[in-house]
């Protein structure tokens, strides 16, 4: 994006501007497209939602606000800039201002590394996939604050509770991403997604299978492994509904929220859909082929890039129009996924959400990235690494071989954390109910 | 870089860090305050080996890895001091570095 | 460029050493851990100036991610937020600002103004110079600093362990709190109870209901 943005300011002022002074104008275009993107997608996003859930729940949903209730969402942010903006008495002044940005400025810088479409990546950093996580752990810190400087003890509560979840989730999704990092060998989004191209079978695995831009990760056993792990500790990341402990509105009010009000609360629930539209987005684009889908490709291929100058613009428009449109599609379909999840599925209690992260999402992606050495080692790997046996193989049979193997390895792995898992569960409640055994005898 | 800030720069930033972290670390009370002018300390080394490699040998590894290894042990290192804080609160109701002194003879 | 550089290290340097200095004089010690991670920050921005883009955003996971929410965490269970006297004074203080000015003024900025480091020489204008990448990294921390890295886990897993049992607190001497649904079941066990009693009631209380105060 950053690409095209220069070289169109390049050839309309011609080279009488310096550099920087491009480059200054270039980014800043970038961020105002960004920022004027972002909230249209989370008017979008609480809209959709709510006629989603409705549907579920057999009602209607908003349908008043313009055709079918589209404008909805418009209506509310006018309701919420024109109420009182209240700080409590005894709040800490500053803290309580500061933290609703806090929170919301990390999930905006998160949108700098998310690809749109062919060669539409705002910047494509060499660590993109590890910036998107560091900078989603900064809005720990925002919400520690708001819950702090409230004064309240929901607040805090909530808070507390905000920061434990989204502390100990990240390691599972981390831990689930790297077995992807293994198998690309790189740490850059757009890198990511290039990878993906094939059919059913990464061309990467097997050099001439046809290019549809369907060799999603999702396809093979290890990235169907840490795909499940990834979005379960997405959802408690985004604070969705199996995981929504701390915002639950029947034990703790509003959690954190709960002292914030008009704008300042605006702010907190446009910083949650962010999050989670950016979630679902980095789903789509790590599991899901991002922008890729058949046809794209070949598009791209006779469009003007850097290094085909020779193409011609229409190129870029369709094939950017298609990529966007892909990208867009799966994006709203695992949003309609985490709907789904949160009409289906009761709230977890604290020490549960604890026990299931540690003991059950960590071990499986700890199976899952010994999965992924096992594949790269199957269908990568020859004599120079001391596997001379594998030589005589056809890429075919190295891919069967390998995919057979950690569907089994992961298949495996899954009954018996499960099965575990399972038993310690019902170990300890049957040990929580001797407990209030106990307290009824001695409270006689 | 290189050509637009000098070195001495970067590193009198680390210094002045250093020297900061060094009062709080012995001019707090409390022990969390105390935990906290270390990590600063140590953020100011770090400073000084990404400039050094930065400037000096921009194409070994060497300065980044010393680096990671340095956050991973301060990683570390908060983790234990801060459990030591939360053990001593237990015990002693406090959590002033002063008032713990049973081994003062 | 040059001048876009200058001014962001000069912005980036002013937010290191102020947010620092707040953090070790402020009064409130949240207020001081907000502050720290300002810092933090702000040397995670001074990485991302030095092209460092790595550890930039390592930092910026471990610290500000990690660190600075377990510094949040131990404050909070501490319970001190507002000590009276929350700094040492009278000639502690005095003997303390003197040693870090000493050592600042006296020692650290003349020796590296004195010093002379032997700086490679600039790349030929227009030809950028070989950084490093992550790749470059990940590719050494696993075969040449393997020794070290594996010293390193062991060590993290020695801190794991080890801050699990100074902390840890054991589940008898905890309070317990009973939720709603725990409180009706016992209500039902007790009801059930006093209809039909049985020899065994005359237990001492259990150990899980005792209270530290």
């Amino acid at each position: 994006m950053y690409d095209i943005l220069n070289s169109v300011i390049n050839m309309t002022f011609g080279w009488g501007w310096p550099s920087w002074l491009i480059s200054l104008v270039s980014h800043i275009l970038v961020a105002t497209i960004l920022f004027l993107i972002a909230p249209l997608q989370m008017l979008f996003l609480t809209y959709y939602e709510r006629r989603a859930i409705a549907r579920m729940q057999d009602r209607i949903g908003p349908n008043r606000v313009g055709p079918e209730g589209l404008f909805q969402p418009v209506a509310d942010g006018v309701k919420m800039f024109t109420k009182e903006d209240i700080v409590p008495t005894a709040a800490d002044r500053w803290v309580h201002l500061i933290a609703p940005c806090v929170v919301v400025a990390p999930t905006m810088l998160m949108f700098a590394v998310v690809p749109w479409g062919p060669g539409m990546v705002p910047v494509d950093l060499n660590a993109g996939l590890l910036f998107f996580f560091a900078v989603s752990s900064i809005s720990a810190v925002g919400l520690m604050m708001a819950g702090w400087a409230s004064n309240n003890k929901f607040a805090l509560l909530g808070a507390m509770r905000a920061v434990a979840q989204m502390v100990s989730y990240e390691i599972p999704a981390i831990l689930s991403l790297l077995a992807i990092v293994m198998l690309t060998g790189t740490l850059s989004i757009v890198e990511l997604i290039d990878a993906q191209a094939g059919l059913f079978i990464r061309s990467v695995d097997l050099p001439g299978v046809p290019d549809l831009g369907l060799g999603w990760f999702v396809f093979t056993p290890v990235g169907f492994l840490a795909c499940v792990c990834f979005f379960i500790a997405a959802l408690a990341e985004g604070e969705r509904t199996p995981f929504d402990i701390p915002e639950a509105e029947s034990e703790i009010v509003a959690g954190y929220m709960t002292e914030y009000s008009g704008m300042k609360f605006g702010l907190f629930y446009l910083a949650q859909y962010l999050l989670n539209f950016l979630l679902c987005a980095i789903t789509a684009t790590i599991f899901f082929g991002g922008w890729q889908g058949p046809g794209v490709g070949w598009l791209f291929s006779q469009a003007i890039t850097p290094t085909n100058l020779d193409g011609h613009w229409i190129f870029n428009l369709l094939a950017g129009v298609l990529g966007v449109s892909y990208f867009l599609a799966k994006t709203y379909a695992i949003f309609f996924v985490m709907i789904w999840i949160r009409g289906a599925y009761p709230r977890l209690r604290v020490d549960q959400l604890m026990e299931f992260g540690w003991k059950f999402l960590i071990p499986l992606a700890m199976v899952n990235i010994f999965s992924a050495a096992i594949w790269l080692g199957l269908t990568r790997w020859g004599a120079p690494e001391g596997l001379a046996l594998l030589e005589g193989w056809t890429p075919f049979m190295r891919w069967a071989t390998a995919f057979v193997v950690t569907l089994g390895l992961n298949l495996a792995s899954y009954i018996m954390v499960g099965r575990i898992y399972a038993a310690t569960q019902a170990a300890r409640s049957r040990a929580e109910l001797e407990d209030l055994r106990d307290l009824a005898l001695s409270s006689r | 870089m290189p050509n637009a800030i000098p070195l001495e720069a970067l590193l009198a930033v680390a210094a002045a860090l250093f020297c900061i972290g060094l009062f709080g670390a012995l001019a707090r009370r409390s022990m969390v305050g105390v935990l906290m002018g270390i990590e600063l300390m140590l953020n100011a080394v770090n400073i000084n080996l990404i400039a050094f490699w930065r400037y000096l040998t921009p194409s070994s590894t060497g300065g980044q890895t010393f680096v990671i290894f340095v956050i991973t042990v301060a990683a570390a290192e908060a983790a234990v001091g801060l459990a030591l804080v939360i053990a001593i609160y237990r015990a002693w109701q406090t959590s002033n570095i002063d008032e713990v002194d049973s081994l003062k003879g | 460029m040059n001048t876009l550089i200058q001014v962001s290290f000069a912005l980036v340097t002013a937010l290191i050493v102020g947010s620092a200095m707040m953090s070790v004089t402020v009064r409130n010690i949240i207020h001081a851990a907000l502050w720290l991670i300002a810092c933090f920050f702000g040397v995670g921005a001074l990485y991302l100036l030095l092209e460092a883009e790595f550890i930039a955003v390592a930092q910026v996971l471990i610290y500000v991610g990690a660190i600075s929410i377990l510094i949040l965490f131990a404050i909070m269970l501490t319970r001190q937020l507002e000590t009276g006297r929350y700094m040492v004074t009278g000639w502690r203080l005095w003997v303390t600002s003197v040693i870090c000015v000493t050592l600042f003024a006296a020692v650290l900025i003349p020796t590296l103004l004195s010093h002379r480091w032997n700086l490679p020489a600039p790349p030929a204008a227009g030809g950028s110079e070989q950084l490093i990448g992550p790749a470059e990294l990940g590719r050494d921390v696993v075969f040449t600093y393997l020794l070290q890295f594996q010293v390193v886990g062991v060590l993290l897993t020695m801190a794991l362990i080890g801050a699990i049992v100074i902390a840890f607190e054991e589940r008898a001497r905890r309070r317990r709190i009973l939720t709603l649904a725990e409180e009706h079941t016992l209500q039902q066990l007790s009801t059930t109870r006093q209809a039909a009693p049985t020899p065994e009631s005359e237990q001492p209380p259990a150990p899980s209901t005792t209270d530290r105060e």
